[in-house]
């Protein structure tokens, strides 16, 4: 592992982006930031600007609206960049799927990295998905 | 020529403040983490920080902005930071050279990193980053005056002599500036006028988090940003050195005075952490009447009480 | 109060208790006994039952069934240990209706085969996503500490 690749490990930095969601995976992101869960301890910050963020989270089921918006943030981000969807629906788009305004679970539209299944999933199982993907990267 | 040369570039110049501005800024994040029972980064986290932004990110130029002075800044603020550290931390040291300590020339230097902020946030095309700068602006319109009246008090403290050698020597040999009632004025007066160059809350509204997608830096990415992290670990280090120097009786480097002089900056940069930690960010116009109003009139009642000798 | 009532009727099956405080008692129990137990504490003592969770430890496939007494606020657990490798446990879908779906997800991120549910198919997915890998089952490494 070279030096470059252990320092991009040991600080990456989120930014989450809410598809059209029911909003319990964005209460279930916002826990995992606060002090009990503590990313903090392993180098990760919140950053309000796409162009510092290392780590795109993507959760909620995304519709014809957010479709563009959502590729023109991953456009925006400064490469490397790692894609995480979160969520039933932003890993198969869950009970949204069949409805008519769906345009596809989010690895139709961005290439994803991980996938964190769960309705919503906890943020012990927010944690362990990410330490996963620093394991094998 | 070498012997400058070495003093610009290793010690007590660029190397020295960079690394010692690194270990602070992770004695900041450590503190907060700790004040909100939790546990924090480890102890190299500004250092990869750093060079994640430096090695592995790609840059990326805005569209509608000028690309050449959205370059350039960045790397004027990390001039003018080492070069403000370099004339700090001569006297401070007790290095002999050809410069003599000017306290104007080291006030001028120390206001170059916060314009280069205002340049390069003006010139990213982007329009919640003119908002940030012109809160910046605004921002130092309002300090500096006060960081000038604080610079006047110790000057009259001193029997009017702006050579920061002789104000250590004088602090030195008699009581250090902050055991008088004038000096503990000036001291709180300078420890909030900190608290806003460095824009650390209760006066970061220029580059709110989430308010405005942080602010004036909204467009850096990879290198430039990397140089803006760089320039503000460096100021963290020499700012509270200058006030260690200017107010609390310098540095004797030998024996138990080396232990002495890193606790008083530990407390300083302490100090400047948990006002931090414990007060919310307040809007630009409270900020302005706070400096215009109550900070001036301290330290006009410092300057006063000094004419007379308290 | 309510263990030893517990403690003379069934009293084989009960493996181990722990009293948290007076709101929250959790009782381990033995797998086969979780169907006749429950059926006794929603007829007999009037007890509701609220919401299941699932953890996968170095001890197996663990299961919590929380009791709710609304009059007293006492919450009482019940807690089965599956075995590692075969993880299998009769469905409490034909008493309770609540838990036909809770199983489903169970089933779909753990791998916990439930005897006799009525519809086992998966709940959160769409589609053949992940059908027969479970995304919530851990590594253990051979010391017993998870391994990401």
């Amino acid at each position: 592992m070279g030096f470059k690749s252990y320092c991009f490990k040991k600080s990456l930095w989120l930014f989450h982006f809410g598809g059209a969601s029911c909003n319990n995976c964005d209460i279930e992101i916002l826990d995992c930031l606060t002090p009990r869960y503590d990313v903090e301890r392993f180098g990760m910050l919140l950053v309000g600007s796409i162009r510092h963020a290392d780590v795109l989270l993507v959760n909620g089921s995304i519709n014809k609206k957010d479709k563009p918006r959502l590729l023109e943030i991953y456009e925006q981000a400064p490469k490397p960049v790692l894609v995480v969807a979160i969520g039933a629906c932003g890993c198969t788009g869950g009970i949204f799927a069949e409805g008519d305004t769906f345009a596809g679970p989010v690895d139709k539209i961005i290439p994803v990295d991980a996938y964190i299944p769960g309705c919503p999933p906890k943020p012990e199982a927010i944690l362990a998905g990410i330490v996963k993907l620093l394991g094998k990267n | 020529m070498g012997t400058n040369l070495f003093y610009f570039l290793v010690y007590p110049g660029f190397l020295f403040v960079a690394i010692v501005g690194g270990l602070l800024s992770w004695f900041d994040r450590k503190i907060t983490a700790r004040v909100q029972f939790r546990k924090g980064p480890p102890l190299l986290q500004p250092f990869y920080d750093f060079f994640k932004l430096l090695l592995v990110k790609e840059t990326i130029l805005p569209a509608r902005g000028a690309k050449g002075l959205f370059l350039a800044s960045p790397v004027f603020a990390v001039f003018g930071a080492t070069m403000a550290g370099v004339f700090i931390l001569l006297p401070l040291l007790n290095i002999t050279s050809g410069f003599h300590g000017d306290l104007i020339v080291i006030f001028y230097l120390l206001t170059i990193p916060s314009l280069t902020y205002v340049i390069g946030a003006l010139s990213s095309g982007n329009p919640l980053a003119a908002v940030g700068g012109s809160r910046e602006m605004k921002l130092i319109l309002s300090y500096e005056l006060t960081f000038l009246l604080v610079l006047v008090g110790v000057i009259i403290k001193s029997g009017q002599s702006i050579d920061l050698y002789q104000i250590i020597h004088i602090q030195q040999s008699g009581t250090p500036f902050i055991g008088s009632l004038s000096g503990i004025l000036l001291f709180i007066v300078a420890i909030f006028c900190l608290q806003a160059k460095l824009a650390l809350v209760p006066f970061d509204m220029p580059e709110a988090e989430t308010e405005i997608s942080d602010g004036i830096f909204i467009e850096y990415s990879g290198t430039p940003y990397a140089l803006i992290k760089l320039s503000k670990y460096i100021l963290f280090c020499i700012l509270p050195a200058f006030v260690v120097a200017i107010l609390m009786n310098g540095t004797r480097l030998e024996g138990i005075g080396i232990l002495w002089a890193v606790l008083k900056l530990v407390a300083v940069v302490l100090l400047l952490t948990l006002i931090r930690n414990t007060n919310p960010r307040i809007k630009i116009k409270q900020a302005i009447r706070f400096f215009f109003v109550w900070m001036n009139l301290l330290a006009i009642i410092a300057i006063v009480l000094a004419i007379f000798g308290l | 109060m309510v263990i030893e009532k517990l403690h003379k009727t069934f009293s084989k099956e009960i493996l181990d208790s722990e009293h948290r405080n007076d709101r929250r008692i959790t009782l381990s129990i033995d797998p086969a006994a979780l169907l006749p137990m429950s059926e006794h504490l929603f007829r007999d003592l009037g007890y509701r039952f609220i919401i299941a969770s699932a953890l996968h430890t170095k001890r197996g496939f663990e299961i919590y069934y929380h009791f709710s007494n609304d009059s007293t606020g006492l919450v009482l657990n019940l807690h089965v240990t599956l075995d590692p490798v075969k993880p299998e446990i009769e469905s409490m879908s034909n008493m309770f209706e609540a838990t036909n779906w809770i199983e489903r997800e169970m089933h779909e991120l753990f791998g916990i085969n439930f005897l006799n549910h009525p519809n086992l198919e998966q709940l959160v997915s769409e589609g053949n996503w992940a059908t027969g890998e479970y995304p919530y089952r851990k590594k253990f490494k051979s010391n017993g500490e998870a391994q990401a």
